[in-house]
């Protein structure tokens, strides 16, 4: 029996589902174009000569990246207009966490400071610092809030469940590292090493929910 | 708990795929809920039965079919 409900929804067997070779490819030639202008900077630096600003590189590919994934999306509009608007919102929610995530990470790792760019705690200049803060602060922000509202059933379960395992990754080593540093048996308490465990513990979890 | 989701969308011949879209949700939420390793909110069990058109009960079963509460 078919109801209104299912009456009302297109035929998904009339629309025909593009190849996801593409995005990939465009995410990998996106990351390969920013990592050469990565490279770029460190051999110029290397070499004593002035570098592009850190931010150049990541900028150029994610523009280019975006141009070649506006077209895929103009190529496949039918497809993509089948599309329930909750579904649109949630990938445009991922794909803007992702770029943003992307930028960071481009813009740290095409420092002066070399391939561990990433990691390191070497000095930043404050427009670079406050650029990215702002970024992180205001683009994560919108991109989560159109996530929450367009996630589904199973998914918001398996974050739940990642949030909860990344809290405990941060709770549970956090004041065991304080109180040994104070006995003088390990280093100051750091940040970021609790961060990153934090969003390791999340991410195993979540996927684990969500694919297994 | 033990659902009919598999057979009845069977019986129409959809791929999980089908089905999430008419249900507005992703594969993976009708997969996981077809090998009985997640249990829908009600508002999804609901989106289901009327799917289907059928109630929620004839859809899932939590292994107390037919045992009613004795106080």
């Amino acid at each position: 029996m078919v109801t209104k409900d299912a009456m009302m929804n297109i035929d998904p067997k009339s629309q025909r589902r593009p190849s996801m070779w593409a995005p990939v490819l465009i995410g990998l030639g996106t990351a390969a174009l920013a990592g050469g202008f990565a490279g770029y900077n460190q051999a110029a630096v290397e070499h004593g000569d002035a570098a592009l600003a850190p931010w150049v590189g990541p900028l150029v590919a994610i523009a280019i990246g975006g141009i070649a994934l506006a077209l895929y999306v103009r190529r496949h509009a039918d497809w993509f207009r089948s599309w329930s608007p909750r579904k649109r919102l949630y990938w445009i929610s991922l794909t803007l966490s992702g770029a943003l995530g992307f930028v960071a990470a481009m813009v740290m790792q095409s420092g002066p400071q070399g391939s561990d760019g990433l990691f390191s705690n070497a000095a930043m200049t404050p427009t670079v610092a406050i650029a990215l803060s702002a970024m992180s602060v205001i683009g994560l922000a919108i991109a989560l809030v159109l996530y929450h509202r367009t996630v589904d059933d199973h998914e918001r379960h398996a974050y739940h469940l990642g949030a909860l395992a990344g809290f405990y990754a941060f709770v549970f080593p956090c004041p065991v590292w304080w109180v040994l540093w104070r006995a003088d048996l390990a280093p100051p308490v750091e940040a970021m090493p609790l961060f990153g465990l934090s969003l390791v513990a999340n991410m195993i979890v979540y996927f684990w929910f969500k694919f297994r | 708990m033990n659902n009919q989701l598999k057979v009845l969308r069977a019986m129409r011949n959809w791929s999980q795929a089908e089905l999430a879209d008419r249900l507005d949700v992703s594969r993976q939420a009708v997969n996981a809920i077809e090998t009985g390793k997640y249990d829908p909110s009600l508002p999804l069990a609901f989106k289901l039965a009327r799917l289907f058109g059928m109630r929620i009960e004839e859809i899932f079963d939590d292994g107390h079919e037919g045992r009613h509460d004795e106080h």
